[in-house]
């Protein structure tokens, strides 16, 4: 090879041809071709039946956001005065609306990110795409109570959707009572409407994440995928 | 032109830009990212895109400047894989059991002196002598004089001769 090289030194020519003929060249995988096309269609009325069905713990947890949809109107409003029980329950709405209306596209989360990036104003220096029993399955832009903010919507192997909210802490201040022990932080913990929310605060951002899980087992996978969120996602506001 | 006949064109070019976009990350899954980060954003300002130009160098420069603003601080963290050795000089796949040893040999030695090239040499070599585009696109890739791009060239394949010497010297310890 230096031979080669050596021979052919100061020859352009040679070179080209080296390189022309012997880098190895990358061939696009069948599936980036697929994917991009995915990604460059406009998101439109373009759903079938077969995407209408979900999976049961999605399906039940759509029904219970129905029903608090539909009693919500006539129960005793007490979000004034509480801003963490406010943020809790537009950070709900958004939940139940990725569960009722939102797509999983995993295929397109690399290219979705930069540009929820760029549109909320909340940066990703670390984001935590999944493991075996949870998936970043979208990543969206999304505007909360006049505070822009990213949304990121994973799926666990149960079918459980799981919704990580992160936007501008602003003044909020959260409150000592409510916060638990989890590995080497201490969220606070909140039950709303049959939800569960792990609230914390992270370079200036507040961060949200939003289940169904709610049953003491359930809660513990809760509290685990915090754990991988909380220290696989570096946020940063970019304004 | 509609998105769609838009996207058709662009995709001609898929092959070469996912080619770059391994060369410039070193890594398969962040180059279809990057390939596919350039197609949104092609289609986001195809209304900039002026019909008749040089598609192909337009895709690039998006290429280029995406790598650029999402993809090269990662490369500045200079990674270093378990066996000691800079990634940027480790060959990337391998997968072409096919070919003969001393193919190969001569594809990881290339390989790998391309990869100590620093990018604004690596891009000018790999548009100009690797895909064929002419200067004056090149130049415009890199947002750069054609005198430049002359100079990053020349440059770039002196090191490059150089990296294969050391390669070569290093084969007959």
């Amino acid at each position: 090879m230096a031979d080669e090289v050596e021979d052919r030194s100061g020859d352009d020519a040679a070179l080209r041809r080296l390189l022309r003929e012997r880098l190895p060249r990358y061939p696009p995988p069948p599936h980036l071709r697929a994917a991009i096309i995915e990604a460059a269609t406009p998101i439109g009325p373009r759903r079938g039946w077969s995407t209408l069905w979900m999976p049961p713990a999605a399906a039940a947890a759509a029904m219970a956001m129905i029903m608090l949809l539909w009693i919500a109107p006539s129960l005793p409003s007490a979000t004034a005065g509480d801003p963490i029980r406010l943020l809790a329950r537009v950070v709900i709405s958004e939940h139940a609306r990725t569960i009722l209306w939102g797509e999983s596209r995993p295929d397109v989360v690399p290219a979705a990110l930069p540009r929820a990036m760029e549109e909320s104003g909340v940066a990703l220096s670390w984001v935590f795409t999944g493991d075996d029993s949870i998936q970043l399955v979208n990543a969206q832009p999304i505007y909360l109570e006049g505070r822009r903010a990213i949304e990121l919507a994973y799926r666990d192997a149960d079918g459980h959707a799981v919704t990580y909210v992160i936007l501008p802490a602003g003044t909020l201040a959260l409150p000592e009572r409510g916060r638990v022990q989890i590995d080497r932080w201490r969220p606070l913990i909140r039950m709303e409407s049959g939800f569960s929310l792990i609230i914390w605060k992270q370079q200036n951002l507040l961060c949200v994440l939003v289940s169904d899980l709610v049953s003491d087992a359930d809660l513990a996978k809760f509290k685990e995928y915090f754990v991988k969120v909380r220290s696989s996602t570096e946020p940063y506001a970019v304004y | 032109m509609t998105d769609d006949a838009f996207l058709q064109q662009a995709l001609r070019h898929l092959e070469a830009l996912h080619n770059l976009a391994v060369y410039l990350t070193r890594n398969g899954s962040e180059a279809e990212d990057l390939v596919q980060e350039t197609y949104v954003r092609a289609l986001r300002f195809s209304h900039r895109f002026q019909p008749g130009t040089y598609l192909r160098a337009w895709l690039f420069q998006i290429l280029r400047n995406t790598f650029l603003t999402f993809y090269r601080l990662r490369e500045r963290e200079s990674a270093i894989s378990e066996d000691g050795i800079a990634e940027g000089e480790a060959p990337m796949f391998h997968d072409s059991p096919e070919q003969d040893s001393e193919r190969s040999a001569v594809h990881m030695d290339l390989e790998r002196a391309l990869m100590r090239l620093p990018e604004e040499f690596k891009t000018p070599l790999l548009l100009a002598e690797v895909e064929g585009l002419p200067l004056e696109e090149v130049a415009r890739i890199m947002g750069c004089p054609i005198g430049t791009v002359k100079s990053r060239i020349f440059r770039a394949k002196e090191r490059l001769r150089g990296h294969l010497k050391d390669y070569g010297e290093d084969s007959k310890v």
